[in-house]
């Protein structure tokens, strides 16, 4: 019913206003030649033996199965509830809770829940629960040996099969698109767990791998020797562990949301996407995920080849610096969702199957307040979070030149930094609508 | 003026939108909830007394819908924030217009001109939509 860009929600945002637009570039410029120029000369942030240990008895209870197998029968129940209100509860989406749930509460609540308390959904995915009870039909695994060599590709798969969901199918927020989303992906996941063991989840179940890699950025992590710590989250960033396919998984997401806000623009609505089809949607997304690919490979394998180190490394080796980038789209896109139009879940909560006089909670007469955040306040967290994002990124781009060569020019790390501009430029320029 | 006197006069307003827009019998249930709540939704305008009727101040916006093609006031259309607003939708197809975020709905009967009139209370980018075709007809941009 809805063909607004996102998978549901009944408004977008205003354009920025031009001179917050203006102001970001010149920051986003002005930082990435401070940080080059003016920063430290050798590394300073602490590697993946940084931290503070967590007290003994905390991480006995963080890691034991008791929680984790509660937490992931507790996300079971919530998912099987969500199905059964998707295809028995009322078919307008505006008056159905899965949609809502799908694509604002839990897909946009990741991202500050795994931002703040760690990889979330590692621990209570419930497909592992799942897994866990059925590994008995298929106990040896055979394809485990091959899962290293995958690495994070089938998660960036995963991803991308989502994110044309949200972004471009058409049936998107209709009820039963989500409960037929949510049982396929439980039963390809499962399936594939059973044949490549448990180690599947992390690799391939693109929410549990974009929880996890949000999750670099928070203050927790774990040190190399499996002590959970509190720490430089920048530090933690630093020590993601290069995997084939983590460029990949970062390059379609920040393709994709800068697709979603390349879908909101004039430009697009009247010119290429005038059609509001699945080709043009397709090859919208396909396209956007394709310039942030090249552009991120053309300016790491160039910053390699100055450096005079293998350009082919380059990209793995830079991957976990744009992380903060597609964090900050992320959050300049999806924040206004989240407290808007997120409202919906809990008042559709106190009646999810839509029964006559049912009001659980209280909040089923409650209206969806549109005007809760201002126009204004959103602006401001919208460049806020890319041009945090850029300055985090950026940073984190100088300290893994100065680790991979002592004594790195300054002007070698040009061409990323480069792109990374660029990558905040077209971030401002789609808030603004160009 | 009262937050009470405030919302009775909102309510009073919100009367005459709603019983253009309640027509006919699917959309009843909308309406009745649109009714209800037009106080809850414009509480932030309480302050500022909005005298006039709807119709005959503010902005007018006309879009005609025939033989599957838009006509009028297409695209983007910028609308100040507070301003009171008519939009006016004739189809040659019965159709039900609904306009995304201010949650107003409007019955068309082919040939007639169908009016949905509010006040741009709510900062944003909206979609008026034809609810059976999915055509967008316009988006509302508030601000």
């Amino acid at each position: 019913m809805s063909t607004l860009a996102h998978g549901v929600g009944s408004r977008t945002d205003l354009p920025i206003p031009i001179g917050f637009a203006l102001y970001g570039a010149g920051a986003a410029i002005l930082v990435s030649f401070a940080v080059l120029l003016l920063f430290w000369r050798t590394p300073r942030l602490g590697g993946p033996g940084s931290g503070r240990p967590l007290p003994a008895g905390l991480q006995r209870v963080l890691d034991g199965a008791p929680l984790r197998r509660g937490l992931q029968a507790l996300a079971l129940g919530v998912a099987v509830f969500v199905v059964a209100v998707a295809l028995l509860g009322p078919e307008e989406t505006s008056r159905n809770l899965a949609p809502w749930v799908l694509y604002v509460t839990f897909w946009v609540g990741l991202v500050p829940a795994s931002l703040l308390l760690g990889p979330v959904w590692r621990v209570a995915n419930p497909l592992r629960l799942l897994h866990r009870l059925l590994r008995p039909v298929a106990p040896t695994a055979p394809g485990a040996a091959r899962l290293p060599a995958l690495g994070l590709w089938p998660a960036a798969g995963s991803l991308l099969v989502f994110v044309w969901l949200e972004l471009v199918f058409p049936g998107r927020a209709e009820p039963r698109t989500v409960a037929v989303f949510l049982l396929l992906h439980a039963v390809v996941h499962v399936a594939l767990s059973l044949w490549f063991g448990e180690g599947w989840f992390a690799r391939g179940d693109g929410f549990e791998a974009w929880s996890t890699l949000i999750a670099r950025l928070s203050p927790w992590g774990r040190r190399d020797d499996g002590r959970l710590v509190l720490r430089n989250p920048l530090a933690g960033a630093l020590a993601t562990p290069s995997e084939p396919g983590l460029s990949a998984l970062v390059v379609v997401l920040l393709g994709s949301t800068a697709f979603d806000g390349l879908s909101r623009t004039v430009w697009w609505q009247t010119g290429p996407g005038a059609a509001d089809d699945t080709l043009s949607g397709t090859v919208g997304l396909l396209a956007s995920i394709g310039v942030v690919a090249g552009l991120y490979a053309l300016g790491t394998r160039l910053s390699g080849r100055l450096a005079g180190q293998d350009p082919g490394v380059q990209p793995g080796r830079y991957a976990a610096t744009v992380i903060p980038i597609a964090l900050g789209y992320t959050i300049a896109h999806y924040f206004s969702l989240l407290l808007l139009d997120g409202q919906k879940t809990w008042i559709l909560v106190s009646n999810p199957f839509g029964a006559d006089g049912v009001d659980l909670f209280g909040t089923y007469g409650n209206r969806v307040d549109l005007t809760a955040v201002g126009s204004d306040a959103i602006a401001l967290v919208q460049v806020g979070a890319i041009i945090a994002g850029h300055v985090v990124g950026v940073t984190l781009a100088h300290e893994r030149a100065l680790l991979s060569a002592r004594h790195a020019r300054a002007s070698d790390q040009l061409p990323l930094v480069v792109v990374m501009v660029l990558f905040t430029l077209g971030g401002l320029g789609l808030l603004f609508g160009f | 003026m009262s937050p009470r006197r405030a919302a009775a006069a909102l309510l009073l307003l919100a009367l005459p939108v709603a019983g253009c827009a309640g027509t006919a019998a699917p959309a009843a249930e909308g309406t009745a909830a649109s009714v209800s709540d037009a106080p809850a939704t414009g509480a932030p305008t309480g302050t500022t007394p909005a005298p006039a009727p709807p119709e005959a101040a503010g902005q007018r916006i006309e879009v005609a819908v025939a033989g599957g093609r838009v006509t009028g006031d297409t695209g983007r259309v910028p609308v100040s924030l507070g301003e009171p607003v008519t939009v006016v939708v004739t189809s040659d197809v019965a159709d039900e217009v609904h306009l995304h975020g201010y949650d107003r709905l409007a019955e068309l009967v082919p040939g007639q001109p169908a009016e949905l009139a509010f006040d741009a209370t709510i900062p944003g980018v909206f979609e008026l939509e034809l609810h059976d075709a999915g055509t967008v007809l316009l988006t509302l941009q508030v601000g």
